[in-house]
């Protein structure tokens, strides 16, 4: 017998059961707890694209809070031409290339963990084994490599890569995000791919 | 583009990789709860550097500050374009042909400055209006007054003050 889980019923007059454009309305009025769903909703993908960016955890946790903060300072600005999200990422982006500027040349990187599905992804075991002429490299060391080549990219180049590669965003958000047009986003892709390559070939190439 | 797609078919399937890597287990428990700790308690207000609030409240203008810092070449071009229009500009408004024509005509026809000192105080009447200054006097345009437009010429008398004695 199987037993399916129940599902939970959302109150629309709480914050978690409001939409985004209401949850915003009540923050730009000073209301936290709205303000603290909005967090919730999109901490996750914030801290991912910060973290794939500075390849630093302790530097992703600080960005991200600091995005989140400026977000709702700057909130009596938002003006609603563009859903709360994007504009959301357009100031984790912009703050996280400043940071990279910056920093520039004292990067050191402080890796997340790769979580248990790695080891039973079918692409990237079919990777390892077929393809990488160093059969015995772990994933760990893989993980290693590409993050020592994507932080080799340019911050524009590495944050397109980031953002539709990894994080799965479109082409037409991006260029919102980053404020530039959609050829620009597509050259970046394909530039930064090519680079990428080179600087992997050794574990992607075909033996 | 799905040509582009296969020949980076084995780099996307690396950087799945990516979406592998996890915070700390926990670590998103308390994230907002720091957040709005942050918030109230004041933390970062007024903090906001120049540059950030340009980023988001000019693009365009954080776009060209940052087309600076990476291209010092562009800075210079501009500057030089800049100090072509000062000079330009400087050089139009110097030309001799660019002076109103009015001072010219209103030069030659107007009075010398003896016969305007001649004129008695007296023949100024009520309605003309005394002007003195002991600056020159560059212009004789018709001044009005509080009751109107004076009527007849000369309207403007260059007095010269003596000091009798020294």
């Amino acid at each position: 017998m199987i037993m399916s889980e129940p599902i939970p019923i959302v109150d629309p007059t709480t914050p978690a059961g409001m939409l985004e454009i209401d949850l915003v309305k009540q923050a730009r009025k000073g209301d936290f707890s709205a303000y603290d769903e909005l967090v919730k909703r999109y901490q996750q993908r914030i801290y991912a694209t910060i973290y794939h960016m500075t390849a630093n955890h302790e530097d992703a946790n600080d960005l991200a809070q600091e995005s989140f903060i400026k977000a709702f300072q700057a909130l009596p600005s938002f003006k609603g031409g563009s859903t709360f999200y994007t504009w959301l990422y357009r100031i984790a982006v912009n703050k996280t290339i400043n940071f990279l500027k910056q920093r520039k040349n004292r990067q050191h990187m402080s890796l997340n963990d790769l979580d248990f599905n790695a080891e039973h992804d079918p692409d990237l075991m079919a990777l390892i084994s077929d393809k990488t002429p160093v059969r015995e490299v772990g994933l760990t060391e893989l993980q290693q490599k590409l993050n020592e080549a994507l932080l080799k990219l340019s911050e524009p180049h590495r944050m397109v890569v980031v953002l539709h590669d990894v994080q799965g965003v479109s082409h037409d958000e991006i260029a919102e995000m980053m404020d530039c047009n959609i050829g620009t986003v597509r050259s970046r892709l394909f530039y930064a791919r090519q680079q990428l390559q080179g600087f992997l070939a050794e574990y992607i190439n075909p033996a | 583009m799905n040509k582009s797609e296969n020949n980076f078919k084995d780099l996307r399937q690396l950087l799945k990789l990516k979406q592998h890597e996890v915070p700390p287990p926990g670590y998103f428990n308390n994230f907002s709860d720091q957040v709005i700790a942050r918030l109230q308690s004041g933390e970062g207000r007024g903090a906001e550097t120049i540059s950030e609030r340009l980023s988001v409240q000019a693009p365009w203008l954080a776009w060209l500050l940052q087309l600076f810092e990476a291209k010092p070449g562009v800075i210079g071009g501009f500057a030089t374009s800049l100090v072509l229009l000062l000079v330009i500009g400087v050089i139009v408004s110097e030309r001799p042909d660019s002076m109103p024509n009015n001072i010219l005509t209103a030069t030659t026809d107007s009075p010398s400055v003896t016969s305007l000192a001649a004129v008695a105080p007296s023949d100024l009447g009520a309605g003309g209006g005394i002007v003195a200054s002991t600056n020159p006097v560059t212009s004789l345009q018709p001044v009005s007054t509080l009751f109107g437009q004076p009527s007849g010429s000369p309207l403007f008398q260059s007095a010269s003050f003596s000091t009798s004695g020294n």
